[in-house]
């Protein structure tokens, strides 16, 4: 025989079951945008996904076209340790206020979770220009995608060895 | 360097009008994975997720990191100034603590 207070303590314990399990089923159907799993666990590593599935999580079914001269990609040849790959990005993309870069992603594919970050600027930044360091697990291509206001989104690639891998990515 | 230490570097002579490269620099571990008894565990990570930067109480650049930033992180990123004004950058890490820096930009 339960006690009140023991059989609210299992009804509490219950409810939180099924929400959890609600929750989860969510994600696994899909029902989610990708802003929401961003959002969702503020802090958690992103899920180990190949490169492709970050690209349909982040743009759905858009296509980014290569940004040719609009993008330049500076980021070395050789790394020599995977851990501190410093890379530094310049464009001549419009900073107009009906019309600029809204957010710039770098994705290193072979990755175990390729997202390396997520930058958001506004027309105030002026020009786009900036620089970080990030962490490659091995030899691949490193991708910068800007996205513009208005959903265009260019690629800029670049291939990058590394000869010792910084661990984890 | 104590953790949570923020550099901010701006250049020197700015104009009105002017597109300024500002410099940040934050210490902080960026730990992937947090051993226990020699062992992963794949939780407990330790990360910045987060960075705001302020100009004048505007949010002017921001940005996601995960896990795969390095160690230290680095940032550069562009300011358009039109008037002086006191540029604050905030980090956050998944342990919810939060790191501040500040400067003035001068003209």
């Amino acid at each position: 025989m339960n006690t009140p207070i023991e059989s609210r303590a299992r009804r509490r314990a219950l409810k939180t079951l099924a929400a959890t399990g609600m929750a989860l089923g969510g994600l696994s159907l899909g029902l989610l945008t990708p802003a929401q799993v961003l959002a969702a666990a503020p802090g958690m590593p992103l899920p180990d996904e190949a490169v492709a599935d970050t690209l349909v999580r982040l743009f759905g079914d858009r296509k980014p076209q290569p940004a040719g001269e609009h993008i330049k990609l500076d980021a070395p040849l050789i790394a020599e340790n995977g851990s501190v790959v410093p890379i530094r990005i310049e464009s001549d993309l419009p900073m107009a206020a009906d019309n600029y870069v809204k957010h710039v992603y770098i994705i290193s594919d072979k990755n175990r979770r390729p997202l390396n970050a997520k930058f958001t600027l506004t027309p105030e930044s002026g020009r786009l220009s900036m620089a970080t360091n990030v962490r490659m697990a091995g030899t691949t291509d490193v991708r910068v995608i800007a996205e513009m206001s208005d959903g265009t989104l260019w690629e800029a690639k670049q291939e990058v060895k590394v000869t010792v891998g910084g661990c984890g990515g | 360097m104590a953790t949570g230490q923020v550099r901010i570097r701006v250049p020197d002579g700015v104009k009105a009008g002017d597109v300024v490269t500002v410099r940040v620099l934050v210490t902080h571990p960026m730990e992937v994975l947090r051993m226990e008894g020699g062992k992963p565990v794949e939780k407990n990570y330790n990360f910045i997720h987060r960075m705001a930067a302020t100009y004048n109480g505007k949010t002017v650049f921001e940005a996601e990191t995960t896990q795969a930033v390095s160690q230290n992180p680095f940032f550069s990123f562009p300011v358009k100034v039109t008037e002086p004004g006191k540029l604050q950058i905030q980090f956050e890490d998944t342990e919810g603590r939060s790191y501040t820096g500040e400067t003035d930009i001068k003209f």
